[in-house]
């Protein structure tokens, strides 16, 4: 009895130090004394260690605000802003998921700020396709991604092919590298997202203005169908056609059965000439081939050269909840983050634009084809991430490729639209 | 309960009346943990789900009522229609193969043959795999071994992958999960088979019946009750399927194999967390009518 009582009083012992161990690891989660802390938001994977240096600098840097960077992705902001403790600043992707937070007003007025100051203007109505809250400027534009078709400049020389700019170009092209035995375009259809990003989105931005046609869409609502002004079987089914002769003559013959990994190792072997793929596949092809000559130019879909344009995302936006309770010290942030030698760094770091008017970057070799497309804001965003993901238009481009009726999937994708504004 | 706590009550109880008799408050310990538990984790949140398929919230911010809206564009949506007529299809046909070939592997595991436990164990070695990773193996396989057998031997149907064409994919993924639904029906059925005593074979070998005789009117009607537990208890699991289409096709190609759990979750995540709340709260209403119709159909069957 007397050793039982014993153990007992040892594993009361055992246990209180192991809640005064844990509540030591909590309280070492609040940060330093007598700096405020703030939290920050940042999951782009392939950029935490820059972020994680940068955040550490500015910590050391001055002694009022201790910057806590919080790496845990996506789905734990949305659920943070139904708990109502969302963090105080953060540099997310710009999408419709952010979009519901600036349209429900949850997000906090930029406007004031020197970085808003200094966000280029024709960079705004990009901004605002995803929504915006009257009367605020709730989300800064930080990083913007290009993409267009990337090129093998030595395939492209070794057969005397200039990069084309027109529609009839690209054909020509095509057929050359077909009649040498290489395989124009490598597809990588397994992953439905490589069709809607490069594919679908290439083919219909080069050729439909889609802020014009986003926005009549929204405004016809329920009316979207083939008697409205605007619809996707009326406006899309030419730029899928064409995407078809593409996707039918000119890709490898497994495309069906190849996904994304597998496309950037067999075009950094050099078995195809193009790839429809954004930036980030540059890094993944440098880790086999790092010396490999690539470039990037606009898909033509037209036969005038001016109608070229390069596909652009807001790969990261800074903004910061009207929820937060340090709003003060996340601006302070917010300013050094925008400063121009760090925010420029950030986008040589990840082939970003940076979107300032005082931005001196100088781009990359493997992203200068798109860069007088971007000065001269000749840019659209993909019509596949302006659709609300509740409509799988990615499985829909799929199935397009795959043999499906373009002209029955376009309008499925319109009857998904008149029921999402039915029901909303 | 009291068919339970008969055991554990002791003289001075027996003497009481039954109906007054006090339940031993160690029962209501062992049932209140997870009762509560239930109540949070399903009951709660399933009842607010329900409430807000009557809403349009899309998971943040507010809202407001709309009635039956959800539900009657639900009806209309090609794509919901699609997913019940994919989820429920796929389950008929794999819970079909799943028992006929744990069935016959069960027979063939009790009977007397060399190294019948080594094999017991290797055909039950797939239940004890996670379900994505299965799924990822079968994915690799799929895309790049078959074609490539199928290219050498000169099939050309098998040339492209199974996973890209959207009339077959499904054929897949039924091949995947009964894979990894066989091990647990073959131990229920291996348990079944066992249980049947020697004698009656031996009797119906006196008689003259041959071993099919024996199969069909002997083996079959004596382990009846574990087909019927093992048909349900596939059945539910597979209009659940989630895990093992996401890992081989992801819906795809297009959204022929888009199944119901799918639709719901793609909705949270898009933003249209009201609308696939309702088709949630429809999918709950199917799966109880199919439980109250199992329910009844084995309801007095001793052997389960």
């Amino acid at each position: 009895m007397e050793s039982v009582k014993a153990t007992r009083k040892k594993r009361m012992a055992a246990m209180g130090l192991g809640l005064a161990l844990l509540a030591g690891l909590l309280s070492g989660c609040t940060g330093e004394p007598g700096k405020e802390t703030i939290r920050f938001t940042f999951s782009k994977r392939e950029a935490i260690g820059f972020m994680t240096k940068l955040v550490a600098d500015y910590n050391a840097s001055q002694d009022k605000t201790q910057v806590v960077l919080d790496t845990s992705g996506v789905d734990v902001v949305s659920a943070s802003f139904v708990r109502g403790n969302p963090p105080d600043i953060a540099l997310a992707n710009y999408n419709m998921e952010t979009s519901r937070f600036v349209q429900r007003g949850a997000l906090s007025d930029l406007s004031g700020t020197q970085a808003a100051s200094r966000v280029r203007e024709d960079l705004q109505p990009l901004m605002d396709q995803y929504g915006s809250y009257p009367g605020r400027t709730s989300a800064l534009p930080y990083s913007v991604m290009a993409s267009s078709v990337i090129y093998n400049k030595e395939i492209f020389a070794a057969h005397n092919i200039a990069v084309p700019k027109t529609w009839s170009e690209m054909i020509a092209a095509c057929e050359a590298l077909k009649a040498a035995g290489v395989t124009p375009f490598y597809a990588t259809w397994k992953d439905d997202w490589t069709i809607a990003q490069g594919w679908f989105d290439y083919s219909v931005g080069g050729q439909v203005d889609t802020i014009d046609f986003f926005k009549k869409l929204a405004a016809e609502g329920t009316e979207v169908g083939p008697e409205s002004s605007v619809s996707f079987q009326k406006d899309f089914n030419q730029p899928v056609e064409k995407m078809l002769t593409l996707a039918k003559n000119y890709v490898n013959k497994d495309a069906a059965s190849r996904a994304y990994g597998d496309g950037n190792l067999a075009f950094s072997q050099g078995k195809a000439a193009m790839y429809l793929q954004g930036p980030w596949a540059f890094s993944e092809i440098a880790k086999t081939a790092p010396d490999l000559k690539l470039g990037t130019f606009p898909l033509p879909m037209t036969e005038d050269p001016k109608d070229l344009r390069v596909r652009v995302n807001v790969d990261l936006a800074a903004w910061i909840p009207e929820a937060s309770k340090h709003k003060d010290a996340a601006r302070n942030f917010l300013e050094y983050l925008y400063r121009p030698e760090v925010i420029d760094a950030y986008n040589k770091s990840q082939l970003g634009f940076t979107p300032t008017k005082d931005s001196a970057n100088v781009p990359d070799p493997r992203i200068e084809g798109m860069v007088e497309y971007y000065e001269k804001s000749q840019v659209y965003q993909g019509p596949s991430v302006l659709v609300p993901r509740t409509i799988p238009i990615m499985n829909y481009t799929q199935a397009i490729v795959f043999g499906a009726s373009p002209a029955s999937t376009l309008r499925t994708l319109d009857a998904d639209w008149a029921r999402l504004a039915f029901r909303q | 309960m009291s068919s339970i706590s008969t055991p554990t009550t002791s003289g001075q109880s027996r003497q009481r009346p039954r109906s007054r008799r006090r339940v031993e408050p160690i029962f209501y310990f062992f049932l209140v943990p997870s009762l509560i538990l239930f109540t949070l984790a399903i009951t709660i949140p399933g009842i607010i789900g329900i409430f807000f398929s009557f809403t349009n919230s899309i998971g943040i911010g507010d809202w407001e009522f709309i009635g039956l809206t959800n539900y009657i564009a639900i009806f209309s949506d090609p794509a919901i229609l699609q997913s019940y007529l994919f989820t429920f299809g796929f389950s008929i046909v794999t819970v079909i193969a799943v028992n006929v070939i744990a069935f016959l592997l069960a027979v063939g595991l009790t009977a007397r043959i060399r190294m019948k436990s080594a094999l017991r164990t290797i055909f039950v070695i797939p239940m004890v795999v996670s379900g994505i990773i299965i799924a990822y193996v079968f994915n690799f396989l799929f895309s790049n071994s078959l074609p490539e057998v199928g290219a050498a031997a000169g099939i050309p149907w098998l040339e492209s992958s199974l996973l890209a064409n959207p009339d077959l994919a499904w054929i897949a993924i039924v091949l995947v999960t009964a894979w990894q639904a066989v091990p647990g029906a073959l131990l229920i059925y291996i348990a079944g088979l066992v249980a049947v005593p020697g004698d009656v074979y031996e009797a119906a070998e006196i008689d003259g019946a041959s071993k099919f005789q024996q199969l069909l009117k002997i083996t079959l009607p004596l382990v009846a009750g574990y087909v019927v537990i093992n048909i349900i208890l596939g059945f539910k699991g597979f209009l659940n399927a989630y895990d093992i289409i996401v890992g081989l096709t992801n819906g795809g190609p297009g959204t022929s194999t888009r199944s119901i759990a799918m639709t719901v979750i793609a909705g949270f995540n898009g933003g249209d967390y009201a609308y696939q709340m309702a088709n949630a709260t429809i999918f709950f209403v199917v799966a109880i009518l199919i439980s109250l119709l199992q329910l009844s159909l084995t309801r007095g069957r001793n052997a389960l």
